[in-house]
């Protein structure tokens, strides 16, 4: 006989908890579950910002947010990549665009028709072939929503990250999550599982899953040791991480800025009112303050207000769903806010916890799948985050030459060599970033691919040379076309009025 | 700019796997690239035997050119919807594992948790009614899938039937015609370069000396270069699958003409019927540790549907695969790489991607490792995936009636597929993996015709009216009926779309059935 699971108590704050209790209230809503949030004191700061892949828009269509609705919420400005400067010291900045994949047209990408004309003396870069990179540097956003031609570059966002959780805050309320306000005062363990959870007003919780949303404090996952967490550090070597807040940029950028310093990296995300700062960095080889004091020269920009310093090691949970706890964002995955991924590790653990709700509450064999596939997610971007260290070219520092000499992970090898071999990026099974994205950075960090697919050498020289110019002309026909961020912004303005009226 | 002297390429061995090599890559690369040739001897006899194919062949067809009427009409070839598994899951059962989806393309690979649901609730029927591929096999209907994607009538796809040895034959002139020299003669010797240690040149038993820069060994179990020259390890999977012999032999064409392979599930393995159009191909795969040998000729003699043309004649095998199919600058494709018994018809599969793989990540005269290491890490995939999907079919089973069976049932799997297993018991969860063969539907139809009940579904499928999902469901059932309906009997569209010289024609056919 199985035991339905009805009753699912979320524990956590800030985006990470309304995301799972909106996402599984409105996916088994309608099937008796019941949601219960247990809010705890955020940790969000008024500078804090999220900077987004364009990925995250799907969950947003599943939860029934509007872009519109988003963007005004959240100061929100949407963005076609991340732009990333000074990681070489002799190489000018290259973008990392949110391209698409083209309808296929048989196995050989376009790319490879580049790498051979580049190896026959083309002075234009891949960028420039890429739709999302020239948008970027254009200031550009495509229109994506509706769009029976769907562009082929996507775009993501930057979000002011109290507006983000408040919104959401309020959509799971609608879908009708019950929530509560509250702390943890105790968790009554049986064995792996979860008994009660007891709130500090003496409320105690049964319920027949638990998810720990918490972020790091991983309240009811437990804290992270080195028996149930492994670490990357040997990969992603900064060890903190600082928001702050500047004067806005204009026009404003349609990308992300990402720099290198000596010790780590400087980010500045545009949102409408403001510029948000992040920068990470390894604070034994640059302390705190130095870092705060360094940051207006780092970001060229004035910086307002407090610089909130946090303190992380980038890794994972090796059990993230142990017994009936399910530990979903920051509780579960810690990696840098490098590559606009703050928010996928909740996107991508939730996404899975909804395919792999138990169907019995006393046989949650689901674990076991849960945990694999969303470790696997996790090792990869954490290979995609890792090969900005690992391919730096800032030599002669101590910090980013141990990052360059760093041996493995093994898998971040083996996409190397495929690449500087063949041009062809390496996926493996759940991927996040795919092979635009790949190509985007291993090509920007400098890995020059030696050979390309014989299948190229069929098109003849005249062909191919056509074919290259009019692929560069589409691209810059296509960029022309879309808006820029404030014309973009403007007409989601007018969306929202329209719909409010 | 000179351009580089062409690679010298060397393909021993003429059978399917040979010249599926030769002629793709004598039309997809470039020319003046490579010079290809291909060394065979007639004295050699070929395995090819009647072969059932997968609907990946029609994409290398494609690719490299072929007119599938004519590849067809050349080869005895016939249309394939899926495998009919007779006997199976236990002795009186039979499922369809179809080249297509259940349910409508709407419904994604959530289709079956609504199913299940309403199967619980007795509301729904048997799930072959539910699939388009399933429903026109068991009516005999053949049509190209709508280009319509949306239609119900596009949510299959085909793979062929045909004579293996033809098609050889025919890829050998398409691959002529593509520049591709042939040279009869066997090999005597493999000669390596004393200092690198790579393969340097063949010696022929006429004394002429072929010298190479990469050299694609189908020599099949022999695995000439691979395994003999290079010491590749052979890694042995016999303890999961056991069969190690089969007896081959062709029948009349007899009654209406199936579009899928029919297998039945015998005492010691199992016994294929493939029909082409001028024969049917038939043969007995089986565990020599269960069953002699003279015992299972008889058996499958005993099991013909129609008079035997032919002696029954006997292959050996094993199932396993090299270490590594590609090592320093020799790359071995077919049964000189490896070998999975021919259940889901993965061989020519099997080949075809190695042939692609090869093109994509093919070497300069010096081999660079990034290739070739790349190359051993999708086969490896390949192999394992359809390794496991094979395992399921042994030993998820509720046989207990003979030897092999009750081993079968009894033996420890890999882990992987355990998990699988457990997973799709429970709840109907079906893995989706992005490389390697056998998408959600194929699982989906072995699980459940293999006897695999699942316990419970994704609990997403309560959130519908059960009354609407009822009435969903007849809505398909009917919408699929009435498009099978429409078809031709397969029959018939072989005969008006690729007739084979020596088929006899379905007219006569009927009437003598008359």
């Amino acid at each position: 006989m199985t035991r339905k699971a009805e009753r699912v108590v979320v524990v956590g704050r800030d985006a990470a908890l309304w995301i799972v209790a909106a996402s599984l209230q409105s996916a088994f809503g309608r099937s008796g579950v019941r949601v219960d949030a247990i809010e705890l004191p955020s940790l969000l700061q008024e500078v804090d910002v999220y900077a987004a892949v364009p990925s995250l828009g799907a969950l947003h269509k599943l939860l029934g947010i509007e872009e519109s609705v988003l963007l005004a919420a959240c100061a929100g400005v949407p963005m076609v990549g991340q732009r990333f400067s000074n990681w070489a010291k002799s190489s000018p900045p290259f973008l990392h665009g949110y391209d698409v994949e083209r309808t296929p047209g048989g196995d050989v990408t376009f790319f490879q028709y580049w790498v051979k004309a580049r190896l026959e003396g083309l002075k234009v870069g891949f960028e420039e072939f890429s739709l999302a990179a020239v948008a970027a540097k254009q200031g550009r956003v495509p229109f994506t929503e509706d769009d029976p031609n769907p562009s082929a570059a996507s775009h993501g966002y930057h979000l002011h990250a109290r507006g983000y959780a408040a919104l959401l805050k309020q959509l799971a309320g609608r879908a009708g999550v019950r929530h509560r306000r509250g702390r943890v005062a105790g968790v009554e363990r049986d064995g792996e599982r979860i008994a009660r959870v007891t709130l500090d007003d003496g409320e105690a919780l049964e319920a027949d899953l638990f998810v720990d949303a918490s972020g790091t404090e991983a309240v009811l996952a437990g804290p992270a040791n080195s028996d149930n967490f492994e670490s990357w550090r040997q990969w992603l070597p900064c060890d903190s991480t600082l928001a702050a807040s500047a004067q806005p940029l204009r026009p404003a950028p349609a990308f992300s800025q990402i720099s290198a310093f000596r010790a780590g990296w400087v980010g500045l995300y545009p949102l409408q009112d403001r510029t948000a700062v992040i920068a990470t960095w390894d604070s034994k080889s640059f302390g705190a303050a130095q870092m705060v004091e360094s940051l207006p020269v780092l970001s060229g920009l004035a910086i307002a207000g407090d610089a909130v310093v946090t303190p992380f090691e980038a890794g994972a949970r090796l059990r993230p769903w142990s017994g009936n706890c399910v530990a979903i964002g920051d509780s579960a995955i810690s990696l840098e806010p490098l590559d606009a991924v703050q928010l996928h590790s909740v996107h991508v653990g939730v996404t899975q916890l909804v395919a792999l709700f138990p169907v019995d509450a006393d046989r949650l064999i689901e674990a076991d799948t849960y945990n694999e596939v969303v470790l696997q997610h996790a090792r990869n971007v954490r290979d995609f985050q890792a090969a900005h260290y690992r391919l730096n070219r800032r030599f002669d520092e101590p910090f980013w030459d141990a990052a360059r000499d760093a041996v493995g992970p093994e898998t971040l090898d083996e996409r190397i060599r495929l690449f500087a071999s063949r041009g062809l990026p390496l996926l493996f099974e759940g991927e996040s970033f795919q092979e635009q994205n790949w190509t985007a950075i291993l090509l920007g960090h400098g890995v020059t691919p030696a050979s390309y697919d014989p299948r190229v050498d069929r098109v003849p020289p005249e062909e191919h040379i056509a074919k290259v110019q009019q692929r560069l002309r589409e691209v810059a026909m296509e960029v022309r076309a879309m808006p820029n961020v404030e014309e973009y912004l403007a007409a989601m303005r007018r969306r929202q009025e329209f719909q409010a009226f | 700019m000179t351009e580089p002297a062409p690679l010298e390429i060397v393909i021993v061995g003429g059978g399917t796997a040979g010249w599926m090599a030769a002629a793709a890559l004598g039309s997809l690369l470039p020319p003046g690239r490579c010079n290809i040739r291909l060394i065979e001897s007639e004295e050699i006899g070929t395995v090819g035997v009647g072969e059932a194919t997968l609907p990946h062949m029609k994409s290398f067809n494609d690719a490299i050119g072929v007119d599938e009427a004519e590849m067809m009409r050349r080869t005895s070839g016939t249309f394939k919807l899926g495998i009919d598994f007779v006997d199976w899951g236990f002795k009186g059962s039979s499922y369809v594992h179809p080249f297509g989806i259940h349910g409508n393309p709407a419904a994604g690979n959530s289709f079956h948790h609504h199913w299940l649901r309403a199967l619980q609730a007795g509301e729904a029927a048997p799930i072959e009614d539910y699939s388009f591929a399933i429903v026109a096999s068991r009516r005999n209907r053949f049509a190209f899938p709508a280009e319509d994607k949306t239609a119900i009538e596009s949510t299959f796809s085909y793979a062929y039937h045909f004579d293996a040895s033809l098609y050889a034959v025919f890829l050998r002139e398409f691959s002529e015609a593509r520049g591709v020299k042939r040279t009869e003669g066997k090999v005597l010797e493999v000669v390596c370069d004393p200092e690198s240690g790579d393969v340097a040149s063949l010696r022929l038993e006429s004394g002429e000396i072929v010298a190479g820069d990469f050299f694609v060994d189908c020599s099949g179990f022999r695995s000439l270069i691979l395994g003999q020259t290079l010491g590749v390890a052979f890694e042995e999977w016999t303890k999961w699958l056991p069969c190690d012999r089969a007896f081959a032999v062709p029948t009349q064409r007899q009654g209406e003409l199936t579009p899928y392979t029919r297998s039945t599930c015998r005492e010691a393995g199992w016994q294929w019927r493939i029909p082409l159009q001028h024969r049917t191909g038939n043969g007995y795969v089986f565990s020599s540790g269960f069953i002699g040998e003279d015992e299972a000729a008889a058996s499958l003699m005993a099991n013909l549907d129609a008079p035997a043309l032919a002696e029954p004649r006997m292959l050996r095998f094993k199932a396993g695969r090299r270490a590594n199919s590609w090592e320093r600058n020799c790359l071995a494709l077919g049964l000189a790489s490896g070998f999975l018994e021919p259940l889901e018809s993965t061989s020519i599969y099997l080949v075809q991607i190695a042939i692609m793989n090869l093109i994509a990540l093919l070497p300069d005269r010096k081999v660079d490792p990034a290739l070739r290491e790349e190359y051993n890490r999708r086969q490896d995939l390949e192999y394992e995936r359809i390794r496991d999907f094979l395992i399921l079919h042994y030993h998820a089973t509720s046989r207990d009636d003979s030897e092999l069976w009750r081993y079968c049932r009894a033996m420890e799997v890999p882990d992987s597929l355990k998990a699988k297993i457990e997973m799709f018991r429970h709840r109907g969860y079906i893995e989706h993996y992005k490389d390697g063969l056998f998408t959600p539907p194929s699982w989906l139809s072995v699980y459940l015709g293999q006897g695999i009940a699942p316990e419970g579904y994704h609990p997403m499928a309560e959130g519908m009216p059960i009354e609407r999902l009822t009435a969903d469901l007849r809505t398909l059932r009917e919408e699929i009926s009435r498009g099978v309906d429409a078809m031709p009997a397969h029959g018939e569209f072989v005969e008006r779309y690729c007739p084979h010289p020596a088929a006899p024609s379905e007219m006569s056919a009927s009437e003598a059935r008359l």
